[in-house]
């Protein structure tokens, strides 16, 4: 008899966004190269990441505006253990959350940056990077 | 005007399973056990339980309070969603149930099996206080609180010159705590070089900067002060309680300042609730998911300035013998992860002169903090009554 044979484990799936009512209209404009932000209709005022009503003036009619792409490092932290096995080969990679000149924070990789050189202020771009035919996701790299 | 909670309730039992990593026990029979003690403890049955905050999700619900403990009329049931917030915020509900006559005895009851059980970032994944991170941070490779806290302590640093040092310090003295209680997941000394030669999680996080992962019980009993007075234990009673959210509550990222944790809200309400400040406080039992939050959370508490709490830690300040001895049981970094009821359950053991080896001399009044989701703080002021 032979031995059972046991199939290998199916690898590991990344995590995935699932938009909302209210951020398909971001995700949409991600896909298409485009960083669309939630605008308030009522005072004008920006907001992220998407929701129903605006904090400020409480209206709820808002529209997406494409917004630019370059802003400020805030923070980072660099990601040695991966806590999703799908990280495993990405480890170590650098999280930078950046203060964008629109107006909003982005958290996203930094590539292309040695550790060193990553300083409070420092600038950078984003850019968009396509993982499926739905998902593209935001990266940063030095601009 | 002196506040309506302060001081109408106490804290008149508390219970703990073994803490460990690996138990064949489920989450709620590790819940019931500790409530058992804890109940034990007050002096009181089963069937005088009449209202149940259990840490929620992980463990039982308030149906499997009543099938397992017989309970014959429980008047309420809650949830507090604040992650690690959620123990001592509770402790603000359960007080309000007794302090208005709802009930006469609260439990508030924690069953984990974090070690063996699903892990961190697979539990929160049922937390709706996470989707927005789930969405937004989870796929560029960010969603464990070690990555998601990391980058306040990397500003922390950058801008007040917080060090690797000051965090270990942290680690270092925990662990010597954690050695007096017995009851420890982390029995062995730890030094600053065995930090700093620990592997990196999420910089500036290494692994010694962070919490354990588990398993175990906890629980405790609310009452009001007048009934546990005539219970089994000395009395000890709520001063001063609050619980707060920061703004932009479920992501870190769009907060207008990442080192804003809601405590910021809360401890002021609490100071003046119990008519004391910082610099009553004999013991603090302050929330240590990691090295760092615990640095940041003494700034906020008014024991020192922001960005002065690296310096502040230093030289003996925050251990035994010092002028603010913390997590004198060895807290989450080294007793074990009951998402910081085991704090309450300290605080409350310093204050009745229980705490063994660890005792802190004279200790009449002392503070416990919790810290959850993406900073939601909690704070209860507790004293021993004369």
């Amino acid at each position: 008899m032979s031995a059972p044979t046991v199939a290998p484990p199916p690898a590991p799936e990344r995590p995935l966004p699932t938009p909302t009512r209210e951020s398909q209209p971001h995700w949409d404009g991600m896909r298409e190269g485009r960083f669309l932000l939630q605008h308030c209709s009522g005072c004008g005022k920006v907001r992220h990441y998407p929701r129903p009503v605006c904090p400020h003036c409480f209206s709820m009619d808002s529209e997406f505006k494409e917004a630019p792409t370059g802003g400020t490092i805030h923070a980072w932290t660099v990601c040695h253990h991966p806590f999703n096995f799908f990280f495993k080969a990405a480890v170590p990679y650098v999280v930078a959350l950046v203060d964008m000149d629109a107006g909003v924070r982005v958290n996203a990789q930094l590539k292309g940056v040695a550790e060193a050189d990553i300083k409070i202020g420092k600038r950078v771009k984003m850019g968009f990077e396509p993982i499926d035919k739905e998902v593209t996701l935001p990266f940063f790299v030095a601009e | 005007m002196v506040h309506p909670l302060h001081e109408t309730a106490a804290i008149s039992g508390i219970g703990e399973t073994a803490y460990t990593r690996g138990t064949p026990k489920s989450a709620l029979a590790l819940q019931l056990e500790a409530s058992l003690a804890a109940i034990a403890d007050a002096g009181l049955s089963p069937r005088d339980i009449d209202g149940i905050v259990p840490y929620f999700p992980g463990g039982g619900i308030a149906e499997d309070f009543i099938a397992n403990l017989g309970l014959p009329d429980l008047k309420l049931s809650l949830f507090v969603p604040m992650g690690g917030a959620t123990c001592v915020a509770a402790i603000q509900s359960a007080a309000m149930a007794v302090a208005t006559g709802v009930c006469n005895h609260v439990l508030i009851a924690v069953g984990r099996t974090g070690y063996s059980g699903a892990r961190v970032s697979t539990r929160l994944q049922q937390f709706p206080q996470f989707a927005l991170a789930a969405e937004f941070e989870a796929p560029i490779g960010m969603f464990a609180p070690a990555q998601l806290y990391a980058q306040g302590a990397r500003r922390h640093m950058e801008l007040y010159g917080t060090t690797a040092r000051h965090m270990a310090e942290v680690a270092v003295t925990t662990r010597q705590h954690a050695i007096l209680n017995g009851n420890v997941v982390m029995n062995k000394p730890l030094t600053v070089e065995d930090h700093h030669a620990s592997r990196m999680i999420s910089d500036p996080f290494r692994l010694f900067d962070c919490s354990l992962e588990s398993d175990g019980g906890a629980a405790i009993i609310i009452s009001r002060a007048d009934r546990a007075r005539d219970l089994k234990k000395p009395l000890v009673t709520i001063m001063g309680v609050a619980a707060g959210h920061p703004e932009s509550p479920a992501s870190i990222a769009q907060r207008p300042d990442i080192l804003e944790f809601g405590l910021v809200k809360s401890a002021p309400r609490a100071y003046e609730m119990a008519g004391v400040g910082p610099k009553d406080i004999d013991v603090a039992e302050i929330y240590d998911c990691f090295t760092f939050t615990v640095i940041r959370q003494l700034e906020i508490l008014g024991f020192c300035k922001t960005g002065e709490g690296g310096p502040f830690i230093m030289d003996g300040r925050i251990g035994l013998g010092g002028d603010l001895p913390i997590n004198t049981h060895g807290g989450l970094l080294s007793q074990g992860h009951v998402v910081g009821l085991n704090h309450a359950i300290e605080l409350t053991r310093q204050l009745r002169g229980e705490a063994g080896k660890a005792q802190v001399k004279n200790a009449e009044v002392g503070l416990v903090t919790g810290y959850g989701d993406m900073g939601d703080g909690s704070i209860a002021i507790l004293r021993r009554a004369a």
